[in-house]
C-alpha cells in the first residue's frame, strides 16, 4: 500500500491521541481543584500583584499551575496539529507542523515554569 | 377519489466534461406517495434523455442511487417525495460530495470499494458474529442461531461518506464505511487491519460529528461503530503494552518517521 | 465544490462550519473546533500577557487595570463559555472513545450542552454584577 491515496500513514496512533483525551480530562480535574482552592485561599479575587504573590506561597498552588500548563499546552497543540490535519496538509507541511509545536510546546513550558518560579522567588524574598 | 397531485419542481445538478455545472429546471406532476428516483427517472425519460444518474436495485439494495436531495444525503429509491418537500415546492438534487463527479447526478465510487476491499468487507457474515441490533435477529430454532448467514448491512452507498465533514476536507480520511467494514469483518487477530484503522486516516481522525449515522439508509451506525472500534484499538495496543515485546508496534511507530 | 477538489485549505476549513441540511451532532463538531481555536489563541495570548507579571507590582497592575475595562470583561466571560462548551463536549467524545454511551451521544449532547449554557449564564452574571 504505498500509493498514499489509499494506504494508510500509521502515525497518529493510539498514544498521541491518548494523550489528548488524558490531558483533557486532566484540564477539567485541575480547573476543578483550581476553583475550591480560590475559593477557600483567595476569596476576594486575586486583585493586585501582592495578592498574586502570595498566593503563591501557598505550595500547592505553584504545583497546580505548572502541571496545568503542561496539560493545557500538551492538549492544545496535539489538537491544533489534528486540524491542521484535516487540512489535507503535505507530508512536509506537518513534518514542519510537528517540529514548530513541539518546539512551541517546549517554549511556552520553560518559559511558564520560569514565571512561576520568579513569583514564588519573589514571595520568599520580601 | 383519485390519488393527490402534487406540482414539484426538481432543480438538478448539470455536469458534463470539463463543462462548468448548473442546474436544470423541471416542473413535474408527481404523486407524493412516489420516490425522489421516480421523478429524476421521469426527467430522464421524458424531459432530457442526456441526463446520467445511477440506480439498479429500486429497493434499497445496490447502493447506487445516493444523491443529495435538498441538501441532504438520500437513498432515492426509498425517498418519499412526501417526506421532503410539499406541493409547489423544490426538490433540489445534487451528486454526493467527496467524490469525483463523472457526469451529472453520476459519481466515482472507486475509492471507496478499493478501501471496502482494503478492510475485507464481506457482503455476507454470520449473525452471530454480529453485535448489531440482537433484537433484529430472526428467531430461529434454539441453539442454531451461530448458523445464520446474512446480507451484511452496508450497501456500500456511499452516503455516509458524503456527508462527513472530515471526509470532505480530507479525502485521504478513510471514512465512515470503511471503518465500520473494519469493525464488521473485527479486527482481532488481524495485524494488517489493525495498522490500517489505528492511524492517522483511521479512527483517530473521526471528529464525532455523527453525519455518518444520520444519514446511513441500512442501519449500519459507521459513528457507533468507529467508537467502538476505538475501544477495541486502545484495549489491544494496553494489552501489548503490558505484555510487552511486540515488535509490531514499533513497526507502527517506526513507520510514522 | 463535489468531488475530491483542489480547493485551498481556507474553502475546505469552511465546509465544516457549514451546519445546512446537518443534525445536531455537527452543531457539537462545530462548536468543539470554534472553541478549540479560540481557546488556544486564548492560551498563548494569556502566557504572553502574565509576562508581566515579572516585571514587578507597576507593570502588573497597570496590566489589571486594562484587562478589568468592559471589553475584556466580555472577552473573559467567552473565554469561560468556551471553556464549559468545549470540556465537556470533551468528556462526551472521550466516554464515547471508550465505548461509553456513543449510542446516546445526542441526548448526552444536548444535556452537556444545556449545563454548559447554564453554568457560562451564572459566570456571566457573577462577573458582570461583582
Ligand atoms: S455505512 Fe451506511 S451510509 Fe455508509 S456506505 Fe454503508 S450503507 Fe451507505
Ligand atoms: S436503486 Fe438500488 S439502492 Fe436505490
Amino acid at each position: 500500500m504505498n500509493d498514499s491515496r489509499y494506504g494508510p500513514k500509521t502515525g497518529e496512533s493510539t498514544w498521541l491521541w491518548f494523550t489528548k483525551i488524558v490531558t483533557g480530562l486532566l484540564v477539567i480535574v485541575i480547573l476543578i481543584i483550581h476553583f475550591i482552592v480560590n475559593h477557600f485561599t483567595a476569596q476576594n479575587g486575586l486583585l493586585t500583584y501582592a495578592d498574586v504573590v502570595k498566593y503563591y506561597q501557598n505550595p500547592i498552588v505553584p504545583i497546580m499551575e505548572i502541571a496545568f500548563l503542561v496539560f493545557v499546552v500538551s492538549h492544545a497543540l496535539i489538537g491544533l496539529r489534528g486540524i491542521v490535519l484535516d487540512l489535507k496538509p503535505t507530508r512536509a507541511v506537518i513534518g514542519a507542523v510537528n517540529w514548530l509545536f513541539s518546539a512551541v510546546g517546549v517554549v511556552a513550558i520553560v518559559y511558564g515554569i520560569w514565571l512561576v518560579l520568579t513569583i514564588v522567588s519573589r514571595g520568599a524574598s520580601s | 377519489m383519485s390519488t393527490p397531485k402534487w406540482v414539484v419542481t426538481f432543480q438538478i445538478y448539470r455536469k458534463k466534461g470539463n463543462a462548468d455545472p448548473h442546474f436544470d429546471e423541471f416542473k413535474l406532476e408527481v404523486s407524493p406517495d412516489e420516490y425522489v428516483l421516480d421523478g429524476i427517472e421521469r426527467v430522464w425519460a421524458f424531459h432530457d434523455r442526456s441526463l446520467a444518474f445511477r440506480h439498479a436495485c429500486h429497493h434499497s439494495t445496490c447502493g447506487a442511487c445516493g444523491m443529495r436531495v435538498n441538501g441532504a444525503e438520500k437513498l432515492t429509491c426509498i425517498t418519499l417525495i412526501r417526506d421532503v418537500t410539499q406541493d409547489g415546492g423544490v426538490l433540489r438534487i445534487e451528486p454526493m460530495r467527496n467524490f469525483p463527479v463523472v457526469s451529472d447526478l453520476a459519481v466515482d465510487m472507486g475509492i471507496l470499494y478499493t478501501r471496502m476491499e482494503m478492510v475485507e468487507h464481506q457482503p455476507v457474515n454470520s449473525d452471530a458474529k454480529e453485535a448489531i441490533q440482537p433484537e433484529a435477529r430472526p428467531a430461529g430454532p434454539v441453539g442454531e442461531e451461530e448458523d445464520y448467514i446474512r446480507l451484511s448491512d452496508c450497501i456500500e452507498c456511499g452516503l455516509c461518506i458524503s456527508a462527513c465533514p472530515i471526509s470532505g476536507s480530507s479525502p485521504e480520511y478513510l471514512g465512515p464505511a470503511v471503518l465500520a467494514g473494519a469493525h464488521q469483518h473485527g479486527i482481532k487477530g488481524n495485524e494488517q487491519l489493525l495498522k490500517l484503522v489505528d492511524s492517522e486516516d483511521g479512527v483517530w481522525r473521526c471528529h464525532s460529528a455523527f453525519e455518518c449515522t444520520a444519514v446511513c439508509p441500512s442501519f449500519v451506525e459507521p459513528g457507533w461503530r468507529i467508537m467502538d472500534l476505538r475501544k477495541q484499538v486502545i484495549g489491544e495496543r494496553f494489552k501489548r503494552l503490558f505484555r510487552g515485546s511486540s515488535p509490531k508496534i514499533i513497526d507502527t511507530m517506526e513507520a510514522s518517521k | 465544490m463535489t468531488g475530491v477538489s483542489k480547493t485551498s485549505p481556507l474553502s475546505r476549513a469552511a465546509k465544516w462550519f457549514d451546519p445546512r441540511a446537518r443534525t445536531i451532532s455537527t452543531i457539537g463538531f462545530i462548536l468543539n473546533r470554534i472553541t478549540a481555536l479560540g481557546l488556544s489563541f486564548y492560551l498563548f495570548l494569556h502566557l504572553i500577557m502574565l509576562g508581566q507579571l515579572a516585571q514587578g507590582p507597576q507593570a502588573y497592575d497597570g496590566f489589571l487595570a486594562t484587562v478589568h475595562s468592559p471589553i475584556f470583561v466580555f472577552g473573559e466571560v467567552l473565554v469561560i463559555a468556551a471553556g464549559f462548551i468545549h470540556g465537556l463536549n470533551g468528556i462526551r467524545i472521550a466516554l464515547n472513545s471508550f465505548g461509553v454511551g456513543a449510542r446516546y451521544q445526542k441526548a448526552t449532547f444536548l444535556v452537556l450542552l444545556s449545563i454548559a449554557v447554564i453554568c457560562s449564564l451564572i459566570f456571566a452574571v457573577r462577573i458582570f454584577t461583582v
